[in-house]
C-alpha cells in the first residue's frame, strides 16, 4: 500500500513547503507588479497535499464547471505539471485587471487568451523558479498553454496519470486594481517526484535550521 | 566567430520564419538570424557581441529583463505576449508596417555556458485575421441589430447606454452619439417606472416579463414601449440588454376599446341615473296621483252622495212617512179606544225607524274616509247589507234582482271599496237605463281552468264571481276598451268623474282579482268581478233584518194603491179603509197596470211616482188609455219633480211626502167626491 498523501510529508515538511510556496508566490507578485506597474497582492491562505481524485472533487464542489487553466510542465529532480486554475467567468476580469487602461470589451476579449497565458506564466514561473532556487535545484519549465474545461480534464492529461499521483493544492488570492480573484495553483506530482520533494524539503529544513542560531 | 561546423545550423536558423536571438550570461548577443536582421534593420554583423540593451535601448528592462534572468538563472521559460507587451521590439514587416509579435524566452543549456534564447514570433497576420473575423462577425451582428424593428440598447451596470441600434435613433429622435453615454433613465417617464424595472432586471437577471413603459422622444412627445430586458455579465461587468417594442398601436387599440367600454359604462351609468330619476319621478308622480286619486275618490264619493241625495231624501221621506203615519194611526186608535190594533202600527213605525237608521248608517259608512282594510268577506252578506242603499241609488224605475250563489266561498278584500264598487256599478247601470230596466247582481263560485283564467288575466283556480248586469243601452266596443281608463267617461261634463271603473279596476287588481265588461249595443252590459277564493273564516258581522209589513185591503169605493214601499202602502191602505174605501194594492207599476187593465172597479189611483220599471206617470198614462177619466193621486218624495207644472193632467193631483194621514185622507176624499165636469 502506498502511503496516503497526507502521510507523505510530515508536519514540519509541510510547513517548509508552505513557506517555499509563499516565497514563490511573493516573487510572482513582484514580477506581476513590475509588469502592470501597479500594486499586486498574491496570498496563499492554504497549502494541501491531496490525491488527484480529491483535487477533482474539491474543484467540482467549490467551482462552476467551466474553468480555465494555464498549464506548464516542469522537469528536473522533480517532474510534474503546474496548473493555475480560475473559473472561466473570472478570466476576463483577471485580464482586465492585468491590462488595466480603457480597452473596450471586444479588445479585451481579443487579448484574453494571450494575456491570460502570460499572466499565468508569470505566476507559475515565479512560484516554481523560487522554489527550485530555494531547494538548490534547477527546473526546466515549459511555456504556458491555456486549457478550458473541468477539473477532471485538467488532472487527467495524457500520459495517463498514476493513481498514486499527488496534487499539491495551493489556494491563492489575487488582488490587483480593485479586482479580487480567487484561484488555485495545482502541482501534479508523481510518486518519485514527491519522494524527491520530500528529500529536498528535509535538506532545506536542515539547511535553514543549521543557518539559524539554534 | 561562427565556426565552420556551425555553418549549416546558421543556414537553418536564417531560414526560420521567426526571430531568434541568443544571449550569453552577460546579455550579449551571440546569435541573430536573418529574420531579426530584416525585421530590426540591423545586420547580424552589426549586433553580434553587443549587449541587447544597446541594440534596443530601454527594451531589456522589467519583464524581459526578469525573463532573461530567470531563464539564465533558473531555466525558466517565459512568454511575453503582444497583448501585454505590444511592440516590445521596434520591428517592421517587409512591407514596412509595424510587426506585431510575441516573445518567448528559454534557457538553452549548452553545457558550459548557460545561454538564453529569445524567440520572436510574428503574430501580425494572426491578429489581423482575428480582427477581420471579429469585424465580419460584428458586421453581421450589427446588421441584425440595425435592421431590428425593436429598439435594442445595451446598458452597463450603471444604466448608462453603451450601445443603441438604429431603431433607437429612429424611435427616440436622439443621435447615436447622444444616446451612448447617457443614462437610459432619461428616456422614460416617470423615471421611477424605469427605476423599478431596472432594479428588477439587475436583481433577478433572468429575462423579465415585458413591462410597459412610457418613453419620451427628444421632441418630448410620448411613446409607449414594452420592455424586455435581460442581464448578462462578462468577467467583471454587468450589462443589460433592453429590447423595447413599440406598442403605440396596440395601446391605441386598447385605448379605443377602453374608451368604448368607458362609453358603454357611461351610457349604462346614465341609463341607471335616468332609471333612478325616472323611478323617482314615477314615485313622485305616483304619490301625486295617489293624492289626486284620493281627492278624486273623495269627490267622487261626494258626487255619488250628491246623486244619491235625491233618492235618499225620498227614502227618508218614505220612512218618515211610515213612522209619522203609523204614529198618527196609533194616536187615532188610542183615541178611538181600539188599543188592540195599535201594536201593528207601532211595529210598522219601529220597522221604518230601524230602516232609516240602517240607511243613515250605510250613508255614513259610505261617506267616511276608510283605509283599505282587506277582510274575509261573504259577498252575499255584503250585497245583502248594500241592498237598501243600492235600491235607493238606482231609483224606483229600475228593478233590482239579487241572485245569490249557494254556499258562496269567502273572498278577501276591503269591504268599503267593494261596496263603493257595487254602488258605482249600480249607478252606472242606472244611467245606462234611463227608461228603467233590471239590475241583476249575481254571485257564484267558479273554478277557472287555464283558458278561462287567462282570458281574465288570472291564474287558474277558485274564484268568486260577482256580476252586475243591466238591461240598458250597452256599450260599443270602443267604449268598453276604454272603460277602465281613468277620467274616461261617457257622461256629460259635471255628471261624473270618469274614475269609477278605473278605481274598481285598481281595487280589484289589489285584491288579485279581475274585472271585465261584456256588452253589446242595445243588449245591456255585464260587469264581472272575480275575486280569488279565501280559505278561512268569516269575521262575524251584523245583519239587519228588516221586518216586512203585511198589507191590507179596503171596502166601498175602490182605490188602487201602487207603492213599492210597503210601509207607505200599508199606511195609505189603512187611511183608505178608515175612510171607508176599499183599497187594492200593487207594489210596482206592472202589477198596478194589470189591475187597471182588468174590469175591476177603480175610483182612484194612488201611486208613487218613483216606481221600478214602470213609473207612476207611465202607469197613469197607460191606465188612462182604458180609463180616461181615472182620477190619479201621485205621491212623491221628489219635491222638485212635483213642482213641474206640465206633470199633471186633469184629474191628477199630487201629494208630497211626508204627508200626514189627515192630509192624505182629505185629499183622497176630495178627489173621490169630486165629480169631474164633462
Amino acid at each position: 500500500m502506498k502511503p496516503g498523501p497526507t502521510l507523505v510529508l510530515d508536519e514540519l515538511e509541510l510547513d517548509a513547503l508552505t513557506e517555499l510556496v509563499n516565497l514563490g508566490i511573493s516573487q510572482s507578485a513582484i514580477s506581476l507588479a513590475e509588469m502592470v506597474r501597479d500594486e499586486v497582492t498574491l496570498s496563499v491562505p492554504n497549502v494541501a497535499l491531496v490525491s488527484r481524485d480529491e483535487a477533482i472533487r474539491t474543484l467540482g464542489e467549490r467551482e462552476a464547471k467551466n474553468l480555465v487553466a494555464v498549464h506548464q510542465v516542469f522537469e528536473g529532480d522533480i517532474t510534474g505539471r503546474a496548473l493555475l486554475i480560475f473559473p472561466e467567468a473570472r478570466s476576463l476580469e483577471l485580464v482586465r485587471a492585468v491590462i488595466g487602461g480603457s480597452l473596450s470589451i471586444e479588445e479585451i476579449i481579443e487579448l484574453e487568451q494571450e494575456a491570460l497565458a502570460e499572466t499565468g506564466n508569470i505566476i507559475l514561473n515565479g512560484c516554481l523558479a523560487t522554489m527550485a532556487n530555494q531547494l538548490h535545484r534547477s527546473l526546466k519549465i515549459s511555456l504556458p498553454e491555456i486549457l478550458h474545461g473541468e477539473g477532471k480534464e485538467f488532472f487527467n492529461l495524457a500520459p495517463p496519470p498514476d493513481p498514486g499521483d499527488v496534487v499539491m493544492f495551493i489556494y491563492i488570492n489575487f488582488a490587483v486594481r480593485n479586482s479580487d480573484i480567487q484561484g488555485y495553483i495545482a502541482m501534479l506530482l508523481d510518486m518519485p517526484s514527491i519522494a524527491a520533494l520530500k528529500a529536498l524539503l528535509v535538506e532545506y529544513i536542515s539547511r535553514v535550521a543549521g543557518e539559524s542560531p539554534a | 566567430m561562427v565556426d565552420k561546423q556551425m555553418q549549416p545550423l546558421q543556414s537553418v536558423l536564417d531560414a526560420l520564419d521567426a526571430g531568434l536571438i541568443v544571449l550569453d550570461r552577460g546579455r550579449r548577443i551571440v546569435q541573430w538570424n536573418a529574420w531579426m536582421a530584416s525585421a530590426s534593420g540591423h545586420a547580424a554583423a552589426d549586433v553580434l557581441g553587443e549587449p541587447l540593451d544597446k541594440v534596443f535601448p530601454g527594451v531589456v528592462a522589467g519583464r524581459l529583463n526578469a525573463a532573461v534572468a530567470s531563464a539564465l538563472d533558473s531555466g525558466v521559460s517565459s512568454l511575453l505576449t503582444h497583448a501585454l507587451h505590444p511592440l516590445l521590439f521596434p520591428l517592421k514587416t517587409r512591407s514596412g508596417r509595424r510587426l506585431l509579435h510575441d516573445v518567448t524566452v528559454f534557457s538553452v543549456d549548452t553545457g558550459t555556458h548557460p545561454t538564453c534564447l529569445v524567440h520572436i514570433s510574428d503574430v501580425t497576420m494572426e491578429v489581423r485575421r482575428e480582427r477581420y473575423l471579429r469585424d465580419r462577425q460584428n458586421a453581421r451582428y450589427d446588421a441584425i441589430l440595425a435592421s431590428a424593428p425593436d429598439v435594442i440598447l445595451t446598458l452597463d451596470g450603471e444604466g448608462v447606454i453603451r450601445f443603441a441600434n438604429r431603431a433607437a435613433v429612429v424611435h427616440f429622435g436622439y443621435s447615436e452619439q447622444e444616446l451612448i453615454g447617457s443614462p437610459a433613465a432619461m428616456l422614460f417617464e416617470p423615471e421611477s417606472h424605469w427605476a423599478d424595472a431596472w432594479r428588477r432586471v439587475l436583481a433577478e437577471g433572468k429575462p423579465q416579463q415585458p413591462v410597459e413603459l412610457v418613453a419620451h422622444r427628444k421632441d418630448r412627445s410620448l411613446s409607449y414601449f414594452s420592455l424586455s430586458a435581460s442581464r448578462w455579465q462578462d468577467a467583471s461587468h454587468v450589462f443589460v440588454t433592453a429590447i423595447l417594442r413599440d406598442i403605440n398601436e396596440r395601446r391605441a387599440a386598447d385605448a379605443a376599446l377602453r374608451a368604448s367600454e368607458e362609453q358603454a359604462r357611461g351610457a349604462a351609468a346614465a341609463l341607471a341615473d335616468l332609471n333612478l330619476t325616472l323611478e323617482q319621478r314615477v314615485q313622485e308622480r305616483s304619490a301625486q296621483l295617489l293624492k289626486v286619486e284620493e281627492a278624486l275618490r273623495q269627490s267622487h264619493k261626494m258626487e255619488a252622495i250628491g246623486q244619491l241625495t235625491g233618492g235618499i231624501a225620498h227614502d227618508f221621506n218614505n220612512l218618515l212617512q211610515g213612522i209619522s203615519g203609523a204614529l198618527n194611526m196609533v194616536q187615532k186608535r188610542v183615541r178611538e179606544g181600539r188599543i188592540g190594533e195599535v201594536d201593528r202600527f207601532v211595529k210598522g213605525a219601529l220597522s221604518s225607524a230601524e230602516r232609516a237608521s240602517a240607511l243613515t248608517h250605510r250613508l255614513l259608512a259610505f261617506s267616511r274616509r276608510q283605509p283599505v282594510d282587506p277582510r274575509p268577506i261573504d259577498m252575499n252578506q255584503l250585497i245583502g247589507t248594500m241592498e237598501e242603499l243600492l235600491r235607493r241609488s238606482i231609483g224606483e224605475k229600475i228593478r233590482m234582482r239579487v241572485d245569490e250563489g249557494l254556499d258562496l266561498w269567502l273572498v278577501r278584500c276591503d269591504a268599503n271599496q267593494m261596496e263603493n264598487a257595487l254602488l258605482n256599478l249600480a249607478i252606472n247601470a242606472r244611467d245606462a237605463m234611463p227608461d228603467g230596466g233590471t239590475l241583476t247582481i249575481a254571485t257564484s263560485n267558479e273554478r277557472f281552468d287555464a283558458l278561462q283564467a287567462s282570458i281574465r288575466d288570472l291564474e287558474a283556480g277558485e274564484y268568486v264571481r260577482i256580476t252586475i248586469s243591466d238591461s240598458g243601452v250597452g256599450m260599443p266596443p270602443e267604449v268598453q276598451a276604454r272603460a277602465f281608463d281613468p277620467f274616461y267617461t261617457t257622461k256629460p261634463i259635471g255628471k261624473g268623474t270618469g274614475l269609477g271603473l278605473s278605481m274598481i279596476y285598481g281595487f280589484v287588481g289589489q285584491s288579485h282579482g279581475s274585472v271585465r265588461i261584456e256588452s253589446h249595443v242595445g243588449k245591456g252590459a255585464m260587469i264581472e268581478i272575480c275575486l280569488p277564493r279565501f280559505h278561512g273564516n268569516l269575521e262575524p258581522a251584523e245583519r239587519n233584518d228588516i221586518g216586512s209589513v203585511a198589507s191590507h185591503a179596503g171596502s166601498n169605493e175602490v182605490v188602487l194603491v201602487v207603492e213599492d214601499e210597503d210601509i207607505v202602502r200599508l199606511l195609505v191602505v189603512e187611511v183608505l179603509r178608515d175612510l171607508g174605501y176599499r183599497a187594492l194594492e200593487a207594489s210596482d207599476g206592472p202589477a198596478g197596470l194589470r189591475i187597471l187593465q182588468s174590469p175591476q172597479r177603480i175610483d182612484l189611483l194612488v201611486t208613487d211616482i218613483g216606481l221600478p220599471e214602470l213609473n207612476g206617470r207611465q202607469l197613469a198614462d197607460a191606465a188612462r188609455a182604458k180609463r180616461p177619466d181615472l182620477k190619479v193621486l201621485f205621491m212623491t218624495g221628489y219635491a222638485e219633480s212635483a213642482a213641474s207644472g206640465d206633470f199633471l193632467d186633469k184629474g191628477m193631483h199630487i201629494v208630497s211626502k211626508p204627508f200626514t194621514m189627515e192630509n192624505l185622507a182629505a185629499k183622497i176624499r176630495e178627489m173621490i167626491e169630486f165629480v169631474q165636469p164633462r
